[in-house]
């Protein structure tokens, strides 16, 4: 069920606009409607000057590179929360100014520390780079010519492309006058390093040739050179404790500045992220020379505490008025589910797919008894099911402050009762194992055994019966829609295809000889007239339509279907921990294999309930695309 | 008695299936992912609109189940 909404309308004087916003959104009752759109028709209405939103918005962004830099790493580990600032006896604009303040602060020396950071790490992961050549190349240092006057140089090149030194070694030769060498050897996987010693005099030509050739040269910094390679190693490795330990010391600085700055920084962007979306709000309010005008929905439950509310701030400054309804209007409210505790959770499914439109029927009650029902007839196993319910609990129990998350627990808890109840009337527990043990059996109603295994063809007319009814009921309540709003058409198009759909359905009956041949006159009178009222309210479509709906019912075939390929894993998981002769791997192999049928279980049958209800069920009546009720005002939790 | 026919008729409307709803679901899944991408607000209906061809492969394996039961 929808909750009744009404439509407000608030002037009071401009000269107060900003306590009346504050007494609104701290109320949190009012869905807003822009004014200036809404009442401009008789009198001119301005929309309110967007207060300083920008320099909000900046110092908001500001603040949160603040707390992305102090929150990294190890600089939250020893935060006091002596930090925190009772911040609620300050103005808006107090808090503004402190977030501008503490911004000034600290910015500067967080933008120095960080970037001689960035530069230390720079430096670090090319240092690691050198040492790893001269690492690789230091055993063939024995083989360089002790020659001075030359130069070394290193190229690292890719292993499939080592063809290249071959066609590089001419023109080396050539520039230098054959006074050059090369050596190499394997640096990684995947490259290999070659040094190339030189005549100083032909550096210029030779580096120039390379650049030219796109050959990745590597020039090792003039403070390692013209040493023996293993003291350029130390000297690196010396660099290297040198750069951690400053990348340590600027570490404990930002660890500081965390410490002393950071929970204050997260209230101020907690507060600012209100005041931003609170003003954010303004281009809905309206204004004439001196009045200021909001108008919106609200639930008719909140009416009476909302006026109070302003009623005792303003006396009788402000006026509220609730306009009367009118059904135009009423196709634009906002949607607010008002249904009892256990059809709640289901409004998950209905605002993630789509909410209902103000004046349309809420399907969420009928998803709310159909989809526990479907769920459970797929899964139907007792064991599943009562891992099913404690899961749930102890996920809904440890993670109940995360709504949507405690919303889909609730309704696996709820769902988890009809797989238990149909679990027994199936005889499963974990497949066949409460069988084989002797705890218990299918039962026998209407003269069928209900073994999931053996009965698949009763289980097959079960479901597309309750296909037949589910696409009834959907066919009834778009019925129900039309006779509202005054469709006859409509009408006689859902009854046409429901007495069609009937027919077909009876003379499938009288081929298997379930129907006397007697009734067959009526049986071709039915669809007859029915294919009529279809043509009629529905045109070519209509009829065409009814395709569609027999697809629609034959789809309900899945609550077997995925139940049977469920049942089939579980025996499969019992017969293979039968087979492995070693009982502790055997029941190693059960937990694992059932394990994974309960998470799939949880998973697929979901989606396939939901799908029902969406795709066969909805397409009956259901329109959508209504607006969900959001109130402007604090985020309630 | 029934012969090799009947299992393999069987796996063929259930493969059949299979394969059919493979293709769909990769096609919807690809374009259901660019949408999520750009309007994250709408994957509930992409949910759904990705589980619509295992029809598919569910009316196979009731096909499938039927030649194996009603084939004797």
């Amino acid at each position: 069920m929808l909750q009744k909404m009404k439509r407000i309308l608030v002037v009071g004087p401009k000269s107060d606009y900003m306590g009346i916003i504050d007494e609104l959104y701290e109320a949190g009752t009012l869905h807003l409607e822009d004014v200036v759109k809404e009442y401009s028709i008789d009198v001119p209405v301005l929309p309110m000057e967007v207060y300083n939103t920008d320099d909000i918005s900046s110092l908001l962004i500001k603040l949160r590179g603040f707390i992305s830099v102090l929150s990294q790493g190890n600089h939250t580990k020893n935060i006091s929360l002596k930090g925190s600032v009772d911040y609620s006896d300050l103005t808006w604009d107090e808090v503004t100014d402190e977030g501008l303040e503490i911004s000034e602060e600290i910015e500067l020396e967080l933008k120095t520390l960080e970037a001689r950071k960035l530069e230390l790490e720079v430096s670090k992961n090319t240092l690691s780079r050198y040492k790893k050549i001269i690492q690789k190349i230091s055993p063939l240092e024995a083989h360089l010519p002790r020659l001075e006057g030359f130069e070394v140089t290193i190229l690292i090149i890719l292993k499939e492309f080592e063809s290249v030194l071959q066609v590089i070694k001419p023109f080396l030769s050539e520039i230098t006058h054959n006074q050059f060498e090369f050596i190499s050897a394997d640096l990684d996987e995947k490259n290999i390093a070659v040094i190339c010693v030189f005549n100083k005099r032909y550096a210029t030509k030779v580096h120039d040739f390379l650049y030219s050739k796109n050959v990745n040269e590597v020039r090792i910094p003039q403070e390692y050179t013209n040493m023996p390679l293993n003291e350029a190693l130390f000297l690196i490795d010396e660099d290297m404790k040198k750069i951690l330990n400053e990348i340590e010391e600027i570490n404990q600085k930002i660890t500081d500045i965390s410490s002393k700055y950071l929970k204050r920084l997260q209230d101020l962007e907690y507060l600012l992220a209100q005041r931003f979306e609170e003003i954010s709000s303004y281009k809905k309010f309206g204004q004439t020379d001196y009045t200021f005008i909001v108008s919106g929905w609200i639930p008719r439950k909140f009416i009476n505490k909302t006026i109070r509310r302003l009623s005792d701030k303003f006396g009788d400054k402000v006026v509220v008025k609730v306009q009367p309804d009118d059904n135009k209007k009423l196709e634009e409210a906002p949607v607010f589910f008002d249904n009892p505790f256990w059809v709640k959770p289901f409004e998950f499914f209905m605002l993630i797919v789509k909410p209902p439109m103000y004046r349309e029927f809420d399907p969420t009650p009928i998803l709310a008894i159909f989809f526990p029902l479907f769920f459970g007839l797929i899964v139907g196993d007792i064991g599943y099911g009562i891992v099913i319910l404690v899961f749930s609990l102890l996920i809904h129990y440890y993670f109940r402050k995360i709504r949507w998350l405690s919303q889909i627990t609730s309704i696996l808890i709820i769902s988890s009762i009809p797989t238990i109840i149909f679990g027994y009337i199936f005889g499963e527990f974990f497949g066949d194992f409460g069988e084989h043990m002797g705890w218990l059996e299918p039962l026998t109603l209407f003269g069928i055994t209900w073994n999931r295994m053996e009965s698949i063809i009763p289980l097959l007319i079960l479901t597309i019966g309750i296909g037949v009814f589910h696409v009834y009921l959907g066919l009834s309540l778009g019925i129900y829609n039309a006779v509202r709003h005054h469709h006859p058409k409509h009408i006689l198009e859902k009854l046409g295809m429901m007495g069609t759909v009937s027919g077909i359905i009876l003379f499938i009956l009288f081929f298997a000889e379930q129907v006397p041949e007697s009734y067959l006159i009526f049986i071709a009178l039915l669809t007859l007239v029915s294919i009529g009222c279809l043509i009629y309210g529905g045109g070519m479509m209509g009829v065409i339509e009814i395709m569609g709906t027999l697809g629609n019912i034959m789809s309900y075939a899945r609550l077997m279907a995925i139940g049977l390929a469920s049942v089939v894993l579980a025996i499969v998981a019992n017969q293979l921990a039968d087979e492995m002769g070693i009982l502790i791997l055997g029941v190693v192999v059960a937990i694992l294999l059932h394990t994974l049928n309960i998470m799939l279980a949880m998973f697929s049958p979901s989606i396939h309930s939901v799908r029902l209800h969406v795709v066969e069920f909805f397409s009956k009546f259901y329109k959508g695309g209504g607006v969900p009720y959001n109130p402007f005002g604090r985020e309630r939790t | 008695m029934t012969g090799w026919e009947v299992p393999i008729g069987a796996a063929i409307a259930f493969a059949a299936g299979a394969i059919a709803t493979g293709i769909a679901q990769s096609r919807i899944g690809a374009a259901g992912a660019g949408t999520i991408a750009e309007k994250p607000e709408t994957s509930g209906i992409m949910i759904v609109l990705e589980a619509i061809p295992e029809t598919l492969v569910i009316l196979g394996f009731v096909v499938a189940a039927m030649i194996i039961i009603m084939v004797k």
